[in-house]
């Protein structure tokens, strides 16, 4: 129990209750999750990632990387959430992470003992890579399930999220990114010009770094005129200001992408704005100084140790010391002293502040060490006192230790300029000695970066930048930004800061608080050449975590620099990518979730479908019946069962799905021409055509069934996979390749239900149903076309057939189909039709040896499907150059080929690869594989078909379809991909 | 994300809705049937990949699902103009370069 509440801060007076790990807690509104801990005593939140040692909170802001806590419960538990970036709400449930039983008591600690045992072997840099390496086998056995149940920080919720979130749109002139003085004066001038302005934020509050300082009568004007500032932007019709809104990335075209949490129904917006003026005064961040025990709970920044008292009216210990590099966190010390709260020492590791500072500890009687660093935090769990010593000249040893009582430790190695978002645009960051940091090298286009994102820690000179830039911004877009007031006072923004990278201590050195990256772990990997800061990164997950670096790149830059002995602008930064804060997913997928992500599409019989009992199954988008079980049967049943009604009397099978592509104008049959291997020109009024297309570089692109309604009319379907693609590729051809041709293509999918009616009782079923069609062999032969009328339906009926059965396809005006294919039915009672589904169409084209999807997968040729013989050589078309070439054509290509069970029982996988060898093992000559699979009742077999090296030659042969995953080896006879009535007569019949 | 013009609909919209579909102003071999391999696969497999100005073909495949040309920077991804089928840029390479040397851009 160190931190207390401790005077109003600018909370609001309503009390909040929460809770954590269950434990009843006071909050007050405003509060954040980190502020609410520490005003309630809590030190210990969670434990760390690696070692599982006690955190506690770290900072106030977004770069919080000790206390990560869960929110929430079930669906709605959000993971790892920053505490500092929380606001407590009531009744809100927080939970502690990475700890067993409690945060306070850890059995997984003794991680960090090990590492002190042996150092430099257990979870040391590039352990995952080192320790796990070999035997392989363990990995799934063993490393893998004891990494994963040992590390790992929140546990994702197991149930789905029930909170909506949105996607939003914006447009704006001007987007000013960070609500602190600059932000807000950028906003508010932009704002003046009339041109429309975003101003992000991504705390509650805003003002930036003014929220650190005292909510005291001194400081009264400030804290009017941060007021008066918001409420002038807020009361501006131009202008939207985002509070709570992280933005996290900025795109092409000035796109910048942010996570807004808003309370109520919505959850979260994911919000996308088009600026065309950026303004970036995102600040800096403080970062910490490495000494041993740096990441012990009430070790903090100092500004956010200011703040926390200051802001949230929470005293974050009884008894401060602050460790700094620089002048400012020296105001914490004065600000703690001022509120009452022992101040135990200042420990400075310069050797002369500046006189005014100085006066200032004199004056309050504050004990200053200079030249003297903290070589240690102590205390069991959280800090109780530190170790303090004096640093030699040269910076390599320390002399004269002590001990000094506190029970916080405020602490600052000086300020990090935010240029995440400014050099997402632009060039990499450039290194500045004078703040010893990186900033803003070359602006990106269209984008200011001000204040202290830029280096300039000043008040009023980080006022004045960024007046300029919106004055640039606003002029560039024939605007003028208005004057507004400067703030009534000044914060000198001079840090006067001497690097002080590490310190030469003993005890863990944390460089990366949240991943447990120590000092030691650049050092080693820097001794085992990973010296790349890109390299750095990735073998020893620094910066990787929940901060993005935020607190810990620059120290390790630094410290790799040195081990390097090259300056810390040579080591450079990593490359800054979005995003540079968490986000949530489900802000990505906004509202399209579950049945939401993609529409279903349903053809107009689904309703009939569902009546008749069909199991349905998702292809493409199509929703279509896979099978209609009757009573008691499993699918397979249901399928051989439907398979050997067609065959031996007749079925229908609901076939919208299939593309349907209109061709109208004089040039519609030289179009085909060219598109199609085989002759259009020539096929007469009245009949079909089957049509197979190619790519340009000879590969089988799609195939179906073209028919000819008039001269300059033709109806074209395409299968259902590529019916979208088809169509755009023809729109392609005409408009880029020849737009000389009079030719007008358009979709008409959805114009029409269709309909296979097969089977041997096909003809008499359609002559019952539709009497004023003669469907006599003469009237209409195998590949006919006819068009008729039926109670208000207008329908073309084509003679053709995938089943290799007797059949027709039925096509109907969408709204008539369940009328056509319910006439159909009743006609076909008298031949016990039947309805069929996928599974049944599958099975029937398999035993057929038609290809489909699975085989035309876009790696065969005409040559591989044994259609080579369609190609006309009368005429040009797509595909013709390239599919003579030698590669195309060598006789050792895989070709497809019919598969038999020699064992007629056993079913042959799909995905199978076809080896010669009983026992082949992994290292086997693999000759082909297995595309499609069906028991077919015809043949009282399990068949298949699939692609063999030169398998035209090969009929006859016995060959292993092979599949390791599962342990099968199923011995099957190579015939011909035409299992079923070869010579096509009944399909003439 | 781009804010994209399409000159058939005639306002901006967004790259969502349009897809990339090669380069621009690439002669379709007038007949195909009478000229060598290489020649053909010199049309259908290469490319000029530029740094810098490239003229393109996009696809407005959410809207008016017409094909239209672009003329865009691939260093910095800008969008400079889009232009109907069968016309031509008024922003190449060359008339960047001009500019350049007019504003003295020695870089």
């Amino acid at each position: 129990m160190s931190g207390f509440r401790h005077g109003a801060g600018r909370l609001g007076d309503a009390q909040l209750n929460f809770t954590f790990d269950g434990k009843p807690m006071l909050a007050r509104a405003g509060d954040t999750v980190a502020s609410a801990l520490l005003a309630n005593g809590v030190e210990v939140v969670g434990r760390s990632f690696k070692y599982h040692r006690p955190r506690g909170v770290t900072s106030s802001g977004p770069e919080e990387a000790g206390a990560l806590v869960t929110i929430g419960a079930g669906g709605k538990a959000d993971p790892n959430a920053r505490a500092t970036m929380e606001p407590v709400t009531q009744g809100l449930e927080v939970f502690s992470q990475n700890c067993f039983p409690s945060p306070k008591f850890d059995l997984m600690s003794v991680n960090g003992l090990a590492g002190a045992i042996l150092p430099g072997s257990l979870f040391s840099a590039g352990f995952y890579y080192k320790t796990f390496m070999w035997p392989a086998a363990l990995w799934y056995k063993f490393y893998e399930p004891s990494i994963r149940a040992a590390a790992g920080m929140g546990v994702p919720p197991k149930v789905a999220d029930p909170d909506i979130y949105d996607r939003i749109q914006m447009f704006c002139d001007v987007a000013v990114v960070g609500g602190g003085s600059a932000g807000l004066s950028a906003a508010l001038s932009a704002s003046q010009s009339g041109l429309r302005v975003v101003i992000f934020d991504e705390h509650n509050d805003l003002g930036g770094q003014l929220l650190n300082e005292a909510n005291s009568d001194q400081n009264a004007d400030l804290e009017q005129w941060r007021k008066d500032t918001i409420a002038a932007l807020e009361a501006a019709d131009n202008v939207t200001v985002l509070a709570r809104a992280v933005c996290w990335g900025r795109f092409d075209g000035n796109m910048l992408a942010a996570h807004q949490s808003v309370d109520g129904k919505v959850r979260q917006n994911y919000i996308k704005v088009q600026a065309k003026k950026i303004i970036i005064a995102a600040g800096a961040i403080e970062r910490p100084l490495v000494f041993g025990n740096n990441d012990k709970p009430n070790v903090m920044l100092a500004s956010a140790a200011r703040r926390m008292l200051n802001h949230y009216g929470t005293a974050t210990g009884k008894m401060l010391a602050v460790f700094t590099n620089n002048d400012s966190a020296y105001q914490t010390a004065f600000d703690y002293s001022d509120a009452g709260i022992k101040v135990s020492a200042v420990v400075d590791s310069r050797q002369y502040p500046s006189e005014a500072l100085v006066d200032g500890c004199m004056s309050r009687g504050i004990t200053l060490h200079t030249q003297a660093v903290v070589t240690e935090a102590k205390g069991w769990q959280a800090v109780r006192s530190i170790e303090i010593a004096d640093l030699a000249a040269n910076g390599q040893s320390v002399s004269n230790r002590r001990r000094v009582a506190c029970d916080v430790l405020a602490h600052s190695g000086g300020w990090t300029p935010q240029v995440q978002m400014a050099a997402h645009g632009g060039k990499p960051p450039i290194y500045d000695k004078t703040i010893a940091a990186f900033v803003v090298g070359d602006q990106a286009p269209d984008t200011y970066s001000v204040g202290a994102a830029e280096g300039e820690n000043g008040l009023l000179a980080g006022v004045a930048q960024a007046l300029e830039a919106a004055k640039a911004a606003c002029a560039e877009l024939g605007g003028t930004a208005g004057a507004v007031t400067a703030p009534p006072q000044d914060r000198d923004g001079a840090t006067n800061i001497v690097p002080l990278w590490s310190v030469p201590a003993k005890g863990k050195q944390l460089v990366d608080i949240q991943h447990d990256v120590t000092a030691a772990d650049v050092v080693q990997s820097h001794s085992e050449g990973f010296v790349s800061v890109e390299h750095l990164k990735r073998y020893t997950t620094l910066g990787m975590a929940n901060d993005q670096g935020r607190t810990s790149n620059v120290n390790a830059l630094a410290i790799m620099a040195e081990c390097r002995g090259v300056s810390i602008a040579e080591a450079g930064t990593t490359r800054f990518r979005a995003p540079i804060a968490p986000v949530s997913m489900g802000g990505f997928a906004g509202r399209e979730i579950g049945k939401h992500f993609k529409p279903v599409r349903r053809t107009p019989m689904q309703e009939w479908h569902e009546k008749a009992g069909a199991v349905f199954v998702q292809a493409g988008m199509y929703m279509r019946p896979q099978y209609y079980p009757q009573a008691g049967e499993t699918i397979d049943d249901a399928y051989e069962r439907e398979t050997e009604h067609v065959r031996k009397k007749v079925g229908i099978c609901d076939v919208t799905s299939l593309g349907k592509i209109e061709i109208v104008g004089p040039d519609a049959a030289e179009f085909l021409d060219r598109v199609y291997i085989n002759m259009f020109s020539t096929l007469k009024v009245g009949k079909a055509r089957y049509g197979v297309m190619l790519r340009e570089d000879g590969i089988v692109y799609d195939d179906g069934t073209t028919s000819r309604f008039a001269e300059d009319r033709f109806f074209m379907t395409t299968t259902t996979a590529k019916a979208g693609p088809v169509m755009a590729y023809l729109e392609r051809c005409l408009e880029i390749d020849w737009p000389e041709l009079k030719v007008r293509v358009s979709s008409v999918s959805e114009r029409w239900g269709a309909m296979a009616v097969a089977g041997p009782d096909a003809r008499a079923t359609l002559t019952a149903a539709f009497p004023s069609v003669d469907f006599s062999n003469e009237a209409f032969p195998f590949m006919g076309v006819v068009h008729a009328e039926h109670n208000g339906a207008k329908l073309v009926i084509l003679r053709i057939s995938f089943s290799g059965e007797m059949a027709y396809e039925v096509y109907a005006t969408s709204e008539h189909a369940t009328d056509i294919w319910q006439t159909v039915v009743d006609a076909g009672q008298a031949y016990d039709i039947v309805p069929y589904g996928l599974e049944t169409l599958g099975a029937l084209r398999i035993e057929k040896g038609h290809v489909t999807g699975a085989e035309l997968d876009g790696r065969v040729t005409l040559g591989d499907v044994h259609m080579d013989g369609m190609a006309s050589k009368k005429k040009w078309f797509v595909g013709k150059n390239l599919k003579q070439r030698e590669g195309m054509v060598h006789p050792d290509r895989p070709q497809l080929v019919g598969l038999k069970s020699v064992d007629p029982r056993t079913p042959i996988s799909t995905g199978s690869i076809l080896v010669t060898e009983a026992n082949a093992t992994a290292g086997a000559d693999k000759q082909g594989w297995v595309s499609s699979m069906t028991y077919s009742p015809e043949l009282g077999s399990f068949i298949a078909l699939g692609f063999l090296r030169g398998g035209k030659d090969r009929i006859g042969e016995r060959i292993y379809a092979a599949y390791p995953v599962k342990g099968k080896n199923v011995e099957v006879e190579v015939v011909s991909n035409h299992f079923v009535d070869p010579t096509n007569d009944r399909v003439k019949g | 994300m781009h804010h994209i013009y399409c000159p058939y609909c005639e306002e901006m919209r967004e790259e969502e809705e349009y897809s990339y579909t090669g380069e621009a102003h690439i002669e379709r071999p007038k007949d195909p049937a009478a000229i060598s391999d290489e020649a053909w696969a010199d049309y259908i497999f290469f490319r000029s990949n530029p740094r810098g100005i490239h003229h393109e073909m996009w696809y407005h495949a959410a809207g008016c699902r017409r094909y239209f040309n672009a003329t865009r920077d691939t260093q910095s991804y800008k969008v400079h103009e889009t232009y109907k089928m069968g016309e031509m840029p008024t922003i190449t390479a060359a008339t960047v370069a001009a500019n350049q040397v007019a504003k003295g851009d020695a870089s």
